[in-house]
């Protein structure tokens, strides 16, 4: 298995989740991803997208399967290993999770503060992320006053403020328009360029037809064959995939 | 650094948000450090003044006749067994009808015709200065009564019992004043920390999930616990000592206070309560933060 090696950020193998009573929000799973790699997990709404995303970071743990990120697995890591490992995440979270109360800058900040950035990193990085999602003036404004889609932006600009190795956006664009959108993906981008991987769950196509990415696609908790035919969800996928892509 | 630099700066956010029940948390542990440092100023004082008044503090054992050198090494070899003291003197009929003349005065012809051995003679004992020497004084005295030859022993018997079980009311309330302030500040402390951690489950779930480590999420309330019991001790003691300069100007000049030195803690009392109240809503605060490390 190359789980340990840090070419692969990202295994899932025969994942299965199973919500109270019997909602099989995924089953069998099996996914593999680069480092570096930009990936698009798309699917109708209650495919699992978010239950997946879910995993990685641990906010919800597996029935069964072995899910790995960085090479630990999160079955068998540590308090503070966990800590650790999430710090190295960047999750923007579907329904957010801003604090209402909290400024706009302190909810940003926040993802900084708990790696324990310098306070001047942190403002620099704040300032810089709100100019590029254009919420500069936003900036002292609590979030709960925003509209739906600048706390979305918020919630991008907090998990990519930390500069992760790993960065989950859960339907990322959902509350966008198209240009803003475009800026949204353009930080993406650059993010990946430098070397994050990022995993974005959405049902926007218009995010990934451009080519380039992969894409995978969730159908009842199911991982499909993608459109070029490669990771078919079995566990020797990861392999394929990686030599696919490059 | 930067830790301790975020650990601050939540702190403070902490205390903006909640600052009307740390208030209330605060005016309950200055309450309970004003009510435990007053009593304990009081025994302090009273302890204070008991070593005074044990200057000049003495045992006067009557003998039923003049006792000679063998006998007088005899009756020292006893009394240094039973106790220390600090000084022994013996004085004879003689001495003691010198000195009653001399107290006289003007008034010595009531003296004539008298014989000069017609006081008897006596053991003075002066123990060791010390509160404790008080509470010893009546065993002493009994014992002094059983050497052979002892007619009466004498000391300001009444106002040392007396004395004696107020210091003791005294501790009792001392104690009784430490424990509710043990009580109410850790009690206090954890009910506000716990408060807290209701109002802010939302928030310390995000931390958790961006990746907050234990210190990080725990320190603040930590910090939050010690400056509430430094503020909180150091505005109690200050209330006392107000009260105190008020007091001591409001009586100044009358006999209680020149029969009795009335002074404030010294200032290493003063650094122990406060290090202790500090020390003791941090830990408050550290223990009822424990529920929050668990994932
Ligand atoms: N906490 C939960 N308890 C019970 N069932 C859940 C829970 N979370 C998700 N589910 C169910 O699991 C399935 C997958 O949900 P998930 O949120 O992963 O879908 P999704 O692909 O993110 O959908 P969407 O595109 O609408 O966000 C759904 O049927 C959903 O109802
Ligand atoms: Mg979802």
């Amino acid at each position: 298995m190359t789980a340990n090696s840090p070419r692969v950020m990202v295994e899932l193998i025969k994942v299965s989740k199973t919500y109270p009573p019997s909602v099989h929000a995924l089953q069998d799973v099996s996914l593999s991803v680069r480092s570096g790699e930009m990936l698009f997990l798309t699917g109708k709404s209650g495919a699992g997208k978010t239950t997946l995303l879910r995993l990685l970071c641990r906010s919800e743990v597996p029935d069964k399967g072995l899910v790995e990120v960085a090479g630990q697995d999160l079955e068998r890591i540590s308090g503070s290993g966990l800590q650790q490992l999430r710090r190295r995440i960047g999750m923007a979270y579907q329904d957010f999770r801003l604090l209402p109360r909290h400024t706009v800058a302190q909810n940003i900040a926040l993802a900084m503060e708990v790696a324990y950035r310098k306070p001047s990193f942190i403002r620099k990085r704040t300032r810089e992320l709100l100019e590029r999602l254009r919420l500069s003036d936003k900036y002292h404004t609590p979030a709960g006053e925003l509209s739906r889609g600048e706390q979305q932006r918020i919630a991008i600009a907090r998990a990519l403020a930390n500069r992760p190795d790993l960065v989950l956006a859960d339907e990322p664009t959902g509350n966008l328009d198209r240009e803003t959108s475009t800026l949204v993906m353009e930080l993406f981008r650059e993010h990946e360029e430098q070397g994050a991987t990022l995993i974005i769950a959405t049902h926007d196509r218009e995010l990934f037809d451009d080519g380039g990415h992969r894409v995978v696609e969730l159908r009842d908790g199911r991982l499909l064959a993608p459109e070029d035919g490669e990771d078919t969800g079995s566990g020797d996928a990861s392999l394929q995939s990686e030599e696919a892509d490059q | 650094m930067n830790f301790l630099r975020a650990i601050i700066g939540q702190t403070l956010r902490n205390l903006r948000r909640t600052w009307s029940s740390q208030a209330l948390t605060l005016l309950t542990i200055t309450l309970s450090v004003l009510i435990f440092s007053f009593f304990f100023l009081i025994y302090i004082n009273m302890i204070n003044a008991g070593r005074h008044m044990g200057d000049n503090l003495r045992l006067i054992v009557y003998l039923d006749e003049e006792p000679g050198k063998p006998l007088q090494d005899e009756y020292r070899r006893k009394i240094l067994k039973f106790d220390r003291v600090e000084r022994i003197e013996f004085v004879s009929s003689r001495q003691a009808y010198e000195r009653f003349r001399k107290q006289l005065g003007h008034d010595q012809d009531v003296l004539e015709g008298m014989p000069r051995n017609f006081l008897p003679p006596s053991i003075e004992v002066y123990p060791i200065r010390s509160l404790a020497t008080l509470t010893r004084i009546k065993r002493f005295s009994d014992y002094l009564q059983t050497l052979p030859g002892v007619l009466k022993v004498q000391y300001g018997r009444e106002w040392i019992d007396r004395f004696y079980s107020f210091v003791k009311l005294m501790r009792v309330v001392v104690i009784l004043s430490g424990l509710l302030l043990l009580l109410t500040t850790t009690f206090m402390v954890a009910h506000t920390i716990r408060l807290t951690l209701c109002s802010r489950e939302r928030e310390l779930e995000l931390l958790r999930l961006l990746g907050a480590s234990n210190q990080y999420i725990r320190a603040p309330f930590f910090l939050e616990g010690a400056l509430q019991g430094l503020v909180g001790s150091i505005c109690g003691l200050a209330a006392l000592y107000v009260f105190f300069d008020w007091f001591r100007l409001r009586f100044a000049g009358t006999a209680v206070l020149n029969l009795f030195p009335f002074t404030f803690f010294p200032i290493p009392v003063v650094l122990t309560i406060i290090t202790a109240a500090t020390l003791l809503c941090a830990g408050g605060s550290f223990f009822s933060t424990r529920r929050i490390t668990r994932l």
